[in-house]
């Protein structure tokens, strides 16, 4: 019974303390549905291009012509020299260019290797990919029909001229985000880590803010001076609170945005649950340690706010230095994240995220085990000197 | 010109500032061991700024030479890690497990059609759930492709047409792609990353820590003898609370550029003057904006709780990982009122490709208004609270 008084009591807190209301219950949909809305557009595309065209034939047209079929792509303008290109790309106004050279059909036809330029302001190297990857398929194709028409020519067999253009074609299956979607792929991943931020937020203050809120002594008389049934009451009361986040983001903001994949909500929420325990542990660990409420949190945005580029989202983490790969390790958001790519992305059965739930478990083990001990001490401190 | 005793007030809330900050616990975190923790810290994952060695599982059913030759030369990209592996079912469990980010299955005749001049086939399965690994994959092997099937051009045009060296090699590929990546040579993620993240981070710290210091003033009940030792100006009361911030992050910016940026070999291509003057506008923009967010709230720990929540939000709207092109019209808006927006084209152009303040007029203006808006809210605001 003790326990459902604590339990029904920390709602109350939930909803009346601003500290808690807006971090758990007013942030989410905010940030939630403002994560999905930046990436409404999905793709990149648009992308402004300049074409340096010194050739000015007709297969210098005919390849501009092509680039320009591509949705990446926009053909904003023409530029004359490589000074004008560099100036326009500084400014912002493109951001990349192609180059036909001069006499480029006349030495494609006099059987003379030409060079088609392709310019990209690689400092911002998400466009300069794109652009890249796009026109490098366009010319390459261009190229592949002279050659094909070449072999041709000589009275090869159509079959076999084709053979020798790409004697070897690979086929590429892209699995789990074919058409590389920044929303389906993004999305998820930062309102997870979102999700982690804002119980590890909130947990910080669990224990000390009663302090601030003068309710700690009627809080320790209402557990009997038990470290443990406190801590499983608040834990209790903050894990139907992320459920209810999970259904916020499950089977709301993901449908609305037609994101994620409905059949994988209950692995989602198994380990969801997981990710849930193990943040409200550490939050628990560190509010019984600070019993400066601000520190407290200071010390959660440090610990949490890099959780995003360290898991390995983004940039792999076997491409870190291994200082950096073991700082990630002591994040439950990594391991999460590793489940969550197997059981959700890629929707795979439960037992694959097996070693990250393991990894969760022991992180919920270590934390709420060290949370019980020093709130446990504090209580009997308190104890002696009332005696 | 400003007064002596102007002077003489501006400094005397500088001092009040820096003896709050020392005996705050959490200021102290949030402006002066933060900034440069996380300066080394987000800036150490990039140290090798480039992926490489992406696992990838390649199934042989071929085993020739020639498919040997392809595993191998695919293998050798700096991008690429191959394992063999026997079946196409090993390659998927390897995949599902996360051994690896794909895998190659290379046909069985793939030798013997090449020979005959059938076109032959290689698959690739790659996984797409993270997008940079897979992406990387699919251009190492596609290249690999290309050049080996140039290879097998140029045998033919020597054995069968009779051509010599020269004219084969001039013959086997008419169209060649020649890629330049300007600004960042090897198109590497980590010096592209970088440079926007260390931007990130000092505005995040300087936001949070100068706004988290306003609202203290009004928990604390402050706010009177703020203004009472700013002579009731408020200006005074906004610049001299702000100029210690100044200063401190003017040295920041220093270090980073200096001492973090060798660190991590990360090129400044720009002039030091052009982006100075960037920096200070960019320094004293946040200035008036955090204590007008700061004034907003009424407890520190909820403005830190705020603010902590606004970090990727900011960074996401700025079209920095994103086009703003195709960001939402609103969100394009709301882009345009944070101080990042400007200042961080205007600094990757500096920083990255050379560029001066006069090419990035348009930006150093945008920031220049944004000062005038904050400085305009942060005084409204304070006029109201000093009145409270």
């Amino acid at each position: 019974m003790t326990i459902l008084r604590i339990i029904w009591r920390e709602w109350k807190r939930i909803l009346v303390l601003p500290a808690h209301c807006l971090v758990l219950l007013v942030i989410p949909p905010l940030l939630f549905f403002l994560y999905a809305f930046i990436y409404d557009e999905q793709q990149a595309d648009h992308l402004p291009v300049a074409v340096w065209d010194e050739d000015h034939s007709a297969v210098s047209r005919q390849f501009t012509f092509l680039l320009g079929q591509v949705a990446t792509i926009q053909l904003s303008r023409q530029v004359s020299s490589l000074g004008e290109l560099q100036d326009l790309v500084l400014k912002g106004e493109i951001m990349g260019a192609i180059h036909f050279p001069q006499h480029m059909e006349r030495d494609i036809k006099s059987r003379h290797p030409v060079n088609v330029v392709v310019y990209t302001n690689a400092a911002a190297v998400v466009p300069a990919k794109l652009i890249y990857k796009e026109a490098a398929q366009v010319i390459i194709t261009a190229g592949s029909g002279v050659i094909l028409q070449k072999f041709v020519k000589t009275g090869m067999d159509k079959g076999k001229a084709l053979a020798l253009v790409q004697p070897i074609a690979l086929v590429p299956y892209t699995l789990y985000n074919p058409t590389y979607n920044y929303q389906q792929y993004l999305v998820p991943g930062l309102i997870t880590v979102g999700l982690q931020m804002i119980m590890i937020m909130v947990s910080v203050l669990l224990l000390n803010y009663e302090t601030t809120t003068q309710s700690r002594e009627e809080l320790w008389r209402l557990s009997k001076g038990s470290a443990s049934t406190i801590i499983a009451g608040k834990t209790l009361s903050h894990l139907v609170v992320a459920w209810l986040n999970f259904i916020l983001v499950a089977y709301v903001i993901f449908p609305y945005f037609q994101l994620g994949l409905p059949i994988a909500n209950g692995k989602f929420f198994v380990l969801y649950t997981f990710l849930s325990l193990a943040c409200i542990g550490i939050g628990c660990m560190l509010s019984a340690l600070f019993t400066d409420t601000m520190l407290a949190t200071d010390v959660a945005l440090f610990y949490t706010s890099p959780a995003f580029v360290f898991s390995g989202f983004t940039f792999p983490r076997w491409a870190m230095p291994w200082y950096d790969q073991y700082y990630a390790n002591i994040m439950p958001y990594t391991h999460f994240l590793d489940g969550f790519f197997k059981i959700y992305y890629m929707d795979l059965p439960l037992h694959y995220a097996r070693t990250e739930m393991g990894y969760l478990l022991l992180f919920i083990a270590i934390t709420f085990s060290i949370a019980i001990l020093l709130y446990q001490q504090q209580i009997n401190r308190y104890r002696l000197v009332i005696q | 010109m400003l007064s002596n005793n102007t002077i003489f007030t501006v400094w005397q809330l500088t001092k009040r500032e820096a003896a709050r900050i020392g005996s705050d616990h959490s200021l102290l975190l949030t402006l002066l061991i933060a900034p440069l923790l996380y300066a080394f810290f987000y800036g150490s994952i990039y140290t090798y700024k480039e992926e490489e060695g992406v696992q990838l599982a390649i199934v042989d059913d071929d085993r020739t030479s020639l498919s040997r030759l392809l595993a191998q030369q695919i293998g050798y990209a700096q991008v690429t890690a191959v394992f063999m592996v026997p079946t196409i079912e090993d390659a998927k469990e390897a995949m599902y497990q996360g051994q690896c980010q794909g895998f190659l299955y290379i046909e069985k005749g793939l030798e013997q059609r090449v020979k005959t001049l059938r076109q032959a086939h290689v698959v690739v399965a790659l996984n797409a759930a993270r997008f940079l690994p897979s992406s990387d994959l699919l251009l190492s092997i596609n290249q690999t492709c290309l050049t080996i099937g140039a290879g097998v051009r140029l045998q033919y045009l020597q054995k069968s047409e009779g051509m010599n060296t020269g004219a084969s090699m001039q013959e086997v590929m008419p169209v060649n792609l020649d890629y330049r990546p300007l600004f960042n040579s090897r198109s590497s993620y980590g010096a592209f990353l970088l440079p926007g993240l260390l931007a990130l981070i000092l505005q995040q710290t300087l936001l949070i820590g100068l706004s988290a210091s306003v609202s203290a003033e009004r928990k604390k009940n402050r706010v009177g003898t703020w203004m009472a030792t700013a002579r009731y100006s408020l200006s005074a009361a906004l610049w001299g609370k702000g100029l210690f911030y100044i200063l401190l992050y003017a040295v920041y910016a220093y270090f980073f550029m200096t001492v973090n940026y060798t660190l991590l070999e990360l090129p400044m291509r720009g002039n030091g003057w052009h982006l100075t003057g960037a920096f200070a506008l960019f320094i004293l923009t946040l200035i008036p904006m955090a204590q007008w967010i700061g004034s907003l709230f009424k407890d520190p720990l909820l403005n830190v709780q705020f603010m902590a929540f606004s970090t990727y939000p900011f960074f996401l709207i700025t079209g920095y990982t994103f086009p703003l092109q195709n960001i939402p019209q609103p969100l394009q808006w709301l882009s345009a009122l944070l101080p990042t927006t400007p200042f961080i084209n205007m600094y990757q152009s500096i920083v990255q490709a050379g560029g001066t303040l006069f090419q990035n007029g348009y930006h150093f203006i945008h920031l220049l208004l944004l000062l005038i808006l904050y400085t305009a809210a942060a005084l409204y605001r304070l006029e109201r609270i000093s009145r409270i």
